[in-house]
């Protein structure tokens, strides 16, 4: 999602530590230390729109079912028999994640005020093909509504 | 870079990574400040919203250490 988001995994760190490995924790610490200074300050104010756009991607329903599922649908399969192995599934996943990251770019930028395809697209920097197609699955799923012709150019409003 | 001290928050499993910090406390090693901590009973208590609000207050990192 950090990646998606252009703030970068490199930023979020996981490490495994047991209760007995003090050293390891100092090393740790370290290294990660070290990681985040040579990546420079975090700057929030330059992604707001991203950070919103992941916040509720991450906290919605479609990503959630799916990690929720992952293990039952590569162990037994889905419900129409087929089996998946764990990388078809995680690259789904991903897809489906970075659709959904970028519906909610759409919205966030038409809720601050963009109603053109060119003004989401020039907002959010996503190309006109890709903020059309999405903008035709959010109005199918009511997210948006398609609100007349300004100028020969579609605009759209947020529900 | 000069003195850019970075801000990291770790969320840290209380039965495993927490008790690694309070041990590496007690035996006095040294180890850079700049974590902040956040005690968690168990790593997988941390949902992905969690590191995005992180972010959002301004952190420059997160480490989630089970």
């Amino acid at each position: 999602m950090l990646d998606i988001a252009g703030i970068g995994k490199e930023r979020l760190h996981l490490a495994w530590v047991s209760s007995a490995e003090a050293q390891r924790f100092v090393e740790i610490v370290t290294d990660v230390t070290e990681s985040i200074k040579s990546q420079g300050k975090f700057d929030p104010e330059s992604f707001v729109f991203e950070l919103d756009a992941a916040e509720i991607t991450l906290a919605s329903e479609t990503l959630r079912w799916m990690v929720g599922k992952e293990v039952k649908i590569t162990t037994h399969g889905d419900v129409y028999g087929r089996n998946w192995d764990k990388e078809s599934f995680e690259s789904i996943l991903d897809s489906a994640l970075e659709r959904e990251y970028q519906m909610n770019l759409i919205f966030q930028a038409i809720k601050q005020g963009c109603k053109s395809v060119r003004d989401i697209s020039s907002e959010i920097g996503l190309d006109l093909m890709r903020v059309s197609h999405l903008l035709a699955d959010m109005e199918k799923r009511s997210i948006v509504e398609f609100a007349g012709m300004e100028d020969r150019k579609p605009v759209f409003a947020a529900l | 870079m000069g003195n850019f001290e970075p801000k990291i928050v770790a969320f840290l499993c209380n039965w495993c990574a927490y008790a690694g910090a309070d041990l590496a406390g007690v035996s006095r090693m040294q180890y850079p400040p700049n974590i902040r901590t956040v005690r968690v009973m168990c790593s997988g208590r941390v949902d992905p919203v969690f590191i995005i609000k992180a972010f959002k207050q301004g952190c420059d990192g997160v480490l989630v250490a089970g």
